[in-house]
């Protein structure tokens, strides 16, 4: 009855329900990731701005394949300040990230430079802390969304804390609804400056060394907050597009689902038919 | 930073959702060379209240004192306090006020001027009613906490942004 290499019918009916109900989730999840990449990208335009005043004294960002390709540049210690997601289901956004790190990470480590990680996000932590568990100084998850200016003040403190001769913010900068680029904001701590750092400016207070280091805090702050925010509208985009891929995916299996369906259903009347009529003429002879 | 975060708090609390109204301007042209104006860039984490916009002169609460800003300004980087940024947008005219957290005013020689601050909300949008209250609230907290404890300082942070706030809007305090 069953023809070889074949799924019974009822077997065929149960996974075309099962697939429909799984392509009913990853519709929604991709409704859901649209409507909250609106959002995301909102605060996204409205944030970036509050960036600006940090870049004009910052190197300015360069794509993450090309930092990893320039490692003899960086200073002897290094923190690297990894913005995740808390959620999976989104695409490659933290794969990518994860996956230069695997190579970055140990490549420094040979080369006897100081590394340690800074993880913002669940997902980097499930990433990222088997394979680079020894070099992972913190890992924040989970402090909820949207992400707010607290929550990157206090990251910001406890960056701030650790030392490094250069801090650098790896993230997923925004794009477009269909695109993100792994990117590194790269930011040096006053102590590790030379010479007379902003020597054409006057300094208010004139405690210079105070204000610098507060201004070091607050910009690291800020560049962790436009970060995440920018890490934020990726991941959703990213979501909605994986969603988007996998509801397709959903639809084409059912098609080739109740084709084989139909096929064996049409065999089994088939056969039914023939044992019946052979039956008959049987009687009959 | 300390400064920032309990300024930032207080704002919370107080609810004043100014910044909304403040995204609506549109950044306008940045035209450095625009008559006897400087650009202005002032920023908050959630929005950005005006970006290369020309305007005559800002008054800015710096830490050491307040200080004001025109065209070719000598450079200056300075800390700010919780006070009362004050941009005259054409000569002559009454200045916008904004009350604003602590955070960073930065001037750089080509006359752009780059304020970023935790919060801000427009001075006339500020319930002049509740000062008193935040400020006998803020009162309460400080005299309750433990000395050298961090709800210490916190209140003591949320006294002087109430002073402040008071002292701009004119209201006595008790």
């Amino acid at each position: 009855m069953v023809a070889r290499g074949m799924a019974s019918e009822k077997e065929i009916a149960a996974r075309m329900k099962s697939t429909a109900g799984i392509n009913k989730i990853t519709k929604t999840m991709k409704m859901v990731a649209a409507s909250k990449m609106r959002g995301d990208e909102d605060r996204l335009k409205a944030g970036r701005p509050f960036q600006k005043w940090v870049d004009g004294f910052t190197p300015p960002p360069v794509l993450l394949e090309d930092f990893a390709k320039s490692l003899d540049k960086l200073p002897q210690s290094n923190l690297l300040v990894i913005i995740t997601t808390d959620r999976g289901l989104c695409g490659g956004v933290n794969s990518s990230l994860a996956r230069v790190m695997k190579h970055m990470v140990p490549a420094l480590d040979k080369e006897k430079k100081d590394v340690q990680l800074f993880i913002v996000g669940d997902k980097g932590r499930a990433t990222m802390g088997r394979p680079l568990g020894e070099f992972i100084t913190q890992i924040n998850s989970d402090s909820g969304t949207p992400y707010n200016f607290s929550l990157a003040a206090a990251l910001a403190q406890d960056v701030t804390q650790i030392k490094a001769d250069a801090v650098h913010v790896v993230f997923n900068r925004f794009r477009s609804a269909i695109a993100y680029e792994a990117t590194v904001k790269t930011l040096y701590p006053p102590a590790a400056l030379t010479g007379e750092p902003y020597v054409e400016y006057e300094f208010e207070p004139d405690t210079k060394t105070e204000v610098l280091d507060d201004m070091y805090e607050m910009a690291i702050a800020t560049t962790m907050f436009t970060s995440m925010l920018e890490s934020a509208a990726a991941e959703q985009s990213s979501r909605m597009n994986a969603m988007e891929n996998a509801s397709k995916n959903g639809e084409d299996l059912i098609k080739e689902l109740s084709i084989q369906y139909n096929r064996a259903r049409q065999s089994r009347i088939t056969t039914e038919l023939v044992e019946i009529i052979s039956g008959a003429s049987a009687l009959e002879g | 930073m300390l400064v920032a975060r309990g300024i930032f708090q207080l704002a919370a609390r107080r609810g004043v959702h100014t910044t909304r109204i403040l995204a609506s301007t549109a950044p306008a042209a940045a035209d450095a060379s625009s008559g006897d104006n400087l650009i202005l860039n002032f920023s908050l984490p959630a929005a950005s209240i005006y970006r290369n916009k020309p305007v005559a002169s800002v008054v800015i609460p710096g830490l050491a004192g307040e200080y004001g800003v025109t065209k070719n300004h000598s450079p200056v980087i300075a800390e700010l306090k919780a006070g009362v940024v004050q941009i005259v947008h054409e000569t002559g005219q009454a200045p916008e006020k904004f009350f604003v957290s602590g955070g960073f005013a930065l001037t750089h020689a080509n006359s752009v001027t780059d304020i970023a601050v935790v919060e801000a909300a427009k001075l006339e949008d500020i319930d002049v009613e509740e000062v008193p209250k935040i400020y006998a609230e803020a009162m309460k907290d400080y005299n309750a906490a433990a000395e050298g404890s961090k709800e210490k300082v916190e209140a003591q942070i949320e006294v002087e942004v109430a002073k402040s706030l008071a002292g701009a809007l004119g209201v006595a305090l008790t």
